[in-house]
Formats: structure tokens, C-alpha cells, sequence
């Protein structure tokens, strides 16, 4: 168990080296940042004295090494355009991509969950055409024409809710649903499938053939195993929606972490965008890390086989 | 322009070239083209819908990289001994009066009395010495280098004394740098670099309240303002980055100014009663250069090319359809604003007279003329630049390139034949041949020689009456040689809520933003 567990921190920490590079040299290969902070005919001069300010004057390996010797100190560097360290930008923002995120994960596991059992029960039935439309449209409507269309009707025309920004509950609403929709809709078609597959399997036919209510065999029996690929898949999706919610977040001029990373992006500003990446890539290791445990620790076969 | 030929619109290929973007757009713009119902907005607060993230380095004008955005800032928190004001671009500010020696070596501003920081301390010459000292953003060096010191002989009095005779101290130290805008050399001091940007004091119109990244900024009025009290108590900056949804809290009341609306949102903001779109002309020209004009095998070193596609361009239509008639054409790729600014005669849109020069320069019916380079954000202008060229027969490839990328690629001089460019630095007609149109300047891929002689002539010539006459000649030169094919000076489209009574936009010439501060007011005083 213990070498199962040491082999598999080992991955762990490839994967972090791995995705930092990746991201170290993508985020490179993107443009210079400079020629964003300063104006078309701006000196020369001026261009490499930001340059050498940021350090991007210096060859790659040297601000790779740089990167990880800050990085292993917990140190993610500074903003190019805030001016300030990515680590204090990212906790600043936290909270309010934590916020959004339970809110619309929480949607999304309401809505998701009980229509892909219904779903799964009347198969080919109108529940089920109705949950596959439901979930085609959350998958294929892009999520800023989803926000607009909010802000048209409950914004602008019934003048209910405030059309952007943060700080009551009613400006989580409309965010919080066009993120949820996406996740509701996956949720949704793994339920779907999920319970569709343990309703087909023998233990699912013995306690039916017992006598057992069918509410008691689908919520029970059937519904607890289904979940387990569910909840799974969640917590992923709850990383994804702390960290990428890029267009949600900008779109409703919500102050998280999609839109730092967003801000990142548009003014190549390598710290922000390499530091959301490796925290947001650091979360979904630990989650599999977790998980990988967790499993070794209920099936002996895994760390047997290990 | 829909009475208009087709082969005269200059949108026609922007339509055939209609995105499922576009359409979505479309849709965003039905949204808001649908009934509006207010929120209330607080008394005597103003708010802006910034179409940027505001970052902490624009509260320090130590850090000014040579970009405008941060004087949307500047001119709240803090103040300038000279700085531009409406009707003058170099009015005494915190200094009441400044004077140049004879032999233009020294430069000496008299503090305005009275004057204060917000915690109440005096603006005294230590500071002024200290914000120029501390000073290290754009041309932070070019401006020490030419200064041999700054003296302080009273509290109420500041001598710089240059190396040599440099007749754009002046507006270096005003404008394109921040090294003329006052901090508090104690207060700095006190809290450190950090601190400074958290907390910031100046000695601007409008005091420091909070600050959260990405959200909004808060201020409040000084009333100790010396040259007026704002009448407005309080300003929030909230950052809003989607256009529509700028507009969306524009309509709703919960924004009263919102920076940014363009194209088909600014139409919708047009129509919409009790909205103003207030456009501003900024100081940011836009041009097609002929990079290969010095090459004798290429077709652009014909001035008669070169001249064909300036009479060529539909810039009348073209400014109606991109920013609705508010853009600038000047014909020119210095600032209308900017000091030493030579007005050429109007280009006037004439097809035909394109074809008979292209013939004459033997290219009767057109030529394929490979590529035309452009930043990627200022595509739809190339695309309508594109057809104008088309219709009298030059036939470019449109190579849109992603802003950092384009602008590394021109200043390096990767790109051949057509490069569309634009400028917002500051500066001015000088600076601005300097960078583009003189040998050795950052954006100039050749020169000719009687103009980079007109340009060291007037370098060293400080009698203003005898310098502008020499920037005017080299000016004439490049517009008669069709150095360049100017297209327009940009206008940045904004909205205006019914709430305010002055939004303070456009009264400082090419200034994008609302300033200064103190003018603005909500209707019924507030």
C-alpha cells in the first residue's frame, strides 16, 4: 500500500513538473507582452527596459528556472498588469468563483441528477426526449448567448435582477444558472447512462424478482451505484468551475477566477495565466491523488495488483 | 449607404463574410433592442462602466508605461504642474507659472499657493524634485538623461536645468510621461511603494475610498480642490469587459457613463431615448503605409500607385459605417491636436482619377498586390479599406495579425508591401515623425533624405516660430509623396445616462476619457 501510494504521489508530481512546462512554454509562444502594456511607437528603449523589468529578457531556461524555484516556494510571481502577486490576485478572487461555483454546481446536481433517473426509468419515453433535448441544448448553446438572453429578459426587459457585476444573492442568479446549465446537462447524460447500466444488472433483477418497491430498488439500490461515476465527474467539473469559467464570468462581469484568467489571457500576462493553471491543475491532481487513495483503500484488488 | 452602388459600399464584404459570431452578436443586439426597465442609481454617486480591468499601477504616476488608460485615473487622483486642459494642452496646474530661459536651458514653475494633497500636507517643490526622481516609467530615461538637475531655491519654486536646449521638455514632462504629475514625498515614504499603491494620495480632484480588482474602484470628492470643488461626491469605476452587457446596465440605470460602445451597439444607443452616444476623436491616427516604396522593383514606389490608392479609399463611407460618421479625417498621421500639426488639403474620394493614375504607372485594369498587414482588433477597417482598393482594381490579401504579434512584426520590419498602423502615443508632430517617418525610427522601413534633414534642423532649433515652419515643410513632403495613405483619426464611441448633465467627454482634445473630474456633473447640481 505504501509503494502503491508513494508510485502514485510520484505521477502526481510528474504531472505538476509536466503542466507546468507545458503551460511555461505555451504561454510563450502566445506573443510578447510588452508590445500589449506600451503604444505602437513606443522607443525601443522603453520596450526593453519593461522587457528586462519583467525578466523576459533573459533565455527561457533561465525564467523557467526562475518560475520553479518561486513556484516551490509558493511564490507564482507577479502580474504584469496588476502589479501585483498572482497568489494575493487569485485569493482575491477566490471566494467569489467558489461562491458562483457551488451555487451553479448545486443547480446543476439538482436538475441533472433526478432527470437523468427519470430519464433512465422511461426510457424512449417523454421524460427521456425531453431530458436529451434539455441536455443537447446546455451542451451546444454557448454559454454567452445563454447569459445575454438572460440579461435581455430579466435584466433589461423585466428589470428583476441586475444585469452584472456581484455583492447580493441576485446577482448570482443568472451567472449561476448559465454555468449550471452546462454541468446539468453532463450530469444529466451520466446519470442517464449510468443508471441505465445498473438497472440492467443482476442484483437490480434479484430484488426486483424479491418484491421490493420499485422506488426502494431504484432509490436505493440502483441509485446509490449510479452516483458513484456522478459525484466523480463533479467533483472535476467543481475545479472547472472554480478556475475556467472564463466566459460566465466575463460576460456577467463576475469578479472570479475565469475572469482573472480571462484578463490574463488578453493582456499576456504570463504569471496570472501559468499561476491560475498550475493551481487549477494542482486541484484536479490532489482530487485524482484523492481518489486513487480512496479507491486502494476500499478494493484490495487495486493495491494488491499494485 | 444603402443608396449607394454596390461596388461603392465599402461594408459589402464585411457582410459576406457574416460569422455565426456575427449573427449571435445580432442577437445580443435584439436583446437590447427590447424594452428597458431602470434601476435606481444612488444620489449624488456617479458610475462608469470601464470596458477595462483597472489595475493598481494606474494609481501611481511613477508607473505611466506610455499607454492613455491610465490617465483615465490620473486625472482624478492626482494633479500635473502642466498638464492638458480643455482649450490648452499645457495649462499651469498645480504650478501657476512657468517660463523657459533665453537659451532654453532652464524651465521654472512657480507652485500654485494653497494647493494640497489630500491628507492636507502643501504641494512644495521637494515633492515636485521627488515625483520627477522617483519617476520610472515610459521614457523615465530619455527624460533624466536630458536633464543635468532640478533645483528647489523655495518651497514655492522648481529650476530644471537641462544638458542642452530641448524644445519638447515641456511637453515630455506634461504629458508623455507621468513625471510631472505631483505625489507626497513624506506620504511615499511613510508607507513604501506598496503601500502607496494600495492607499494612494494625490492631489487630485477626487480622493482614494477602495479598491477590489477586477470589481470597482470608489472615490470621493476633495474639497479642498484648488481650482474647484467637484460637484459630484462620489465616482465608482465598475468594470464591465462585455460591450453588451455595458450597454445592458447603461439601459438599465445602474451605470450612468459607459466607455466603449461600438458598430451596431452604438446604433442601439443612439436610438435609445434618454441615452447620448458621446463620441471622442483621439489622438490616434490610422494609415496605410507602403513599406516597399524604396524598393524600385515593387509597384509602391510609384508615387502614382501610391497616390492611386489615397483617391481610392472611401473614407466618408467607411467612417459612416464602422463609427457612424464620428471618426476624424484628417488626412493625416499626426494628431490634429498635437503642437506643430500641419492640416493637408482634404483627399478627396475619386475612383476614377485612381484608375488614370494606375494606368499611367502602367497597371491599367489593377494589379494582384499581395499582402495587406493589419492588427487583427482593426480588421473590419482593412476589411473596408480592402474594397475600396478592390474597386479600382488593386487586389490585396487581407492578413489579419493578433495585436502583440502585428505590432512586434512592424516594429521589426518582417512585413512587405501594405501595412495598416495607427498610433495613440503621445507626443508630438515632431515625436511623431520621428517614430515613423524619419530614418532610424522604430516603425520606418526607409527614408527620404530632404526630410530626415528637415527633421535634425528643427531638433535643434528652439524658437518655436522657427521650428513649426520646419515640421509643417516635412509634414507637406510626406503627404505630397504619399508616404503614407491616411485613413482617419479614431473615435472612441461612448454612452451617456440620463442622469448626468456634463459627462466630460471630448472637452480635453483627443483625450479618451471623462476629464477632468471636476466638471462633471448629474443634473440638478449633483
Amino acid at each position: 500500500m505504501k509503494q502503491y501510494i508513494l508510485r502514485r504521489v510520484g505521477y502526481s508530481l510528474l504531472s505538476m513538473f509536466l503542466l507546468s512546462l507545458v503551460i511555461f512554454l505555451f504561454v510563450r509562444v502566445t506573443g510578447d507582452p510588452v508590445s500589449l502594456l506600451v503604444e505602437p511607437g513606443a522607443s525601443p528603449e522603453d520596450i526593453e527596459n519593461m522587457r528586462r523589468q519583467f525578466g523576459l529578457d533573459q533565455p527561457l531556461w533561465v525564467q523557467y528556472w526562475h518560475f520553479m524555484a518561486s513556484l516551490a516556494t509558493g511564490d507564482l510571481g507577479q502580474s504584469f498588469y496588476y502589479r501585483t502577486p498572482v497568489l494575493e490576485l487569485y485569493f482575491q478572487r477566490l471566494p467569489n468563483s467558489l461562491l458562483l461555483a457551488s451555487v451553479a454546481m448545486t443547480l446543476s446536481l439538482l436538475i441533472g441528477i433526478p432527470s437523468g433517473i427519470l430519464a433512465a426509468v422511461r426510457v424512449d419515453g417523454f421524460w427521456d426526449s425531453a431530458g436529451k433535448i434539455f441536455a443537447l441544448l446546455g451542451l451546444s448553446l454557448p454559454s454567452f448567448w445563454v447569459g445575454l438572453v438572460l440579461i435581455l429578459f430579466f435584466s433589461v426587459y423585466l428589470g428583476w435582477l441586475p444585469s452584472s457585476g456581484s455583492g447580493t444573492p441576485l446577482h448570482l442568479l443568472m451567472p449561476a444558472f448559465t454555468l449550471g446549465w452546462y454541468f446539468a446537462a453532463a450530469h444529466m447524460r451520466l446519470t442517464r447512462s449510468s443508471m441505465l447500466e445498473v438497472l440492467g444488472s443482476e442484483y437490480i433483477k434479484l430484488a426486483r424478482l424479491k418484491g421490493l418497491p420499485e422506488a426502494l430498488v431504484i432509490g436505493k439500490h440502483a441509485l446509490k451505484n449510479a452516483l458513484i461515476p456522478v459525484i466523480t465527474l463533479a467533483g472535476i467539473n467543481l475545479v472547472v468551475m472554480i478556475n475556467v469559467a472564463v466566459v460566465v464570468e466575463t460576460v456577467f462581469a463576475w469578479p472570479g477566477i475565469g475572469r482573472l484568467l480571462y484578463e490574463g489571457i488578453t493582456f499576456r500576462d504570463f504569471p496570472i495565466v501559468q499561476g491560475v493553471v498550475v493551481i487549477g491543475g494542482a486541484m484536479i491532481v490532489l482530487v485524482n491523488l484523492f481518489v486513487d487513495i480512496l479507491y486502494a483503500l476500499i478494493d484490495p484488488r487495486i493495491r494488491l495488483e499494485s | 449607404m444603402t443608396s449607394r452602388r454596390d461596388h461603392d459600399d465599402p461594408i459589402r464584404g464585411i457582410a459576406q463574410r457574416t460569422t455565426r459570431r456575427d449573427l449571435l452578436g445580432l442577437t445580443a443586439l435584439g436583446i437590447l433592442a427590447a424594452g428597458t426597465k431602470p434601476a435606481r442609481a444612488a444620489e449624488g454617486q456617479l458610475v462608469y462602466a470601464s470596458h477595462i480591468s483597472l489595475a493598481p499601477a494606474w494609481f501611481d504616476p511613477a508607473e505611466t508605461s506610455g499607454i492613455v488608460t491610465p490617465f483615465m485615473l490620473l486625472y482624478a487622483l492626482h494633479d500635473g504642474l502642466v498638464k492638458p486642459m480643455p482649450g490648452n494642452p499645457a495649462e499651469p496646474c498645480l504650478a501657476e507659472s512657468y517660463t523657459a530661459s533665453a537659451d532654453g536651458l532652464a524651465h521654472s514653475f512657480v507652485l500654485r499657493a494653497g494647493a494640497t494633497f489630500h491628507n492636507g500636507a502643501p504641494v512644495t517643490a521637494e515633492d515636485v524634485k521627488f515625483s520627477f526622481e522617483r519617476y520610472r516609467g515610459n521614457a523615465a530615461r530619455f527624460i533624466k538623461e536630458k536633464v543635468a538637475a532640478v533645483e528647489t531655491p523655495d518651497p514655492r519654486r522648481v529650476v530644471f536645468r537641462l544638458h542642452q536646449p530641448w524644445p519638447d521638455f515641456l511637453i515630455y514632462y506634461s504629458s508623455v510621461t507621468g513625471a510631472g504629475w505631483i505625489v507626497p514625498k513624506k506620504y511615499v515614504e511613510s508607507v513604501g511603494e506598496d503601500g502607496f499603491k494600495k492607499e494612494p494620495i494625490g492631489a487630485g480632484p477626487y480622493k482614494f475610498v477602495s479598491f477590489t480588482p477586477g470589481v470597482e474602484l470608489v472615490m470621493e470628492a476633495f474639497e479642498g480642490y484648488w481650482r474647484k470643488a467637484p460637484t459630484v461626491k462620489r465616482l465608482v469605476w465598475k468594470v464591465i469587459p462585455d460591450e453588451t452587457t455595458r450597454l445592458a446596465a447603461l439601459k438599465r440605470g445602474e451605470v450612468d457613463l459607459a466607455y466603449s460602445i461600438r458598430g451596431e451597439l452604438a446604433e442601439e444607443l443612439r436610438r435609445t431615448p434618454g441615452l447620448e452616444l458621446k463620441p471622442v476623436v483621439i489622438n490616434s491616427p490610422f494609415w496605410i503605409y507602403f513599406a516597399d516604396q524604396w524598393d524600385p522593383k515593387s509597384p509602391w514606389h510609384d508615387a502614382r500607385v501610391r497616390k492611386a490608392v489615397t483617391l481610392a479609399l472611401d473614407r466618408e463611407g467607411i467612417n459612416q459605417a464602422l463609427t457612424l460618421g464620428h471618426s476624424l479625417l484628417t488626412g493625416s498621421i499626426v494628431p490634429k491636436d498635437y503642437e506643430f500639426y500641419w492640416r493637408p488639403p482634404k483627399i478627396p474620394h475619386d475612383p476614377a482619377a485612381a484608375r488614370r493614375l494606375l494606368a499611367e504607372a502602367g497597371f491599367r485594369g489593377g494589379f494582384d498586390a499581395g499582402e495587406y498587414y493589419c492588427d487583427s482588433s482593426y480588421a473590419n477597417l482593412a476589411e473596408a479599406a480592402l474594397n475600396s482598393l478592390e474597386d479600382v482594381g488593386i487586389r490585396v490579401k487581407l492578413r489579419p495579425i493578433e495585436r502583440a504579434a502585428f505590432n512586434t512584426g512592424y516594429a521589426e520590419k518582417k512585413y512587405r508591401n501594405i501595412i495598416q498602423g495607427g498610433s495613440g502615443a503621445f507626443g508630438n508632430a515632431a515625436t511623431r515623425m520621428e517614430t515613423f517617418v524619419v530614418k532610424g525610427g522604430a516603425y520606418v522601413y526607409g527614408s527620404y533624405p530632404d526630410i530626415d534633414d528637415l527633421f535634425a534642423q528643427q531638433a535643434v532649433e528652439t524658437d518655436r516660430a522657427k521650428r513649426a515652419p520646419i515640421l509643417h515643410r516635412m509634414q507637406q513632403l510626406v503627404h505630397e509623396r504619399t508616404v503614407y495613405a491616411p485613413l482617419w483619426q479614431l473615435a472612441f464611441l461612448n454612452g451617456q445616462g440620463p442622469r448626468v448633465d456634463e459627462s466630460a467627454f471630448g472637452l480635453i482634445g483627443g483625450h479618451p476619457y471623462s476629464a477632468p473630474y471636476e466638471d462633471v456633473r448629474l443634473k440638478g447640481g449633483a
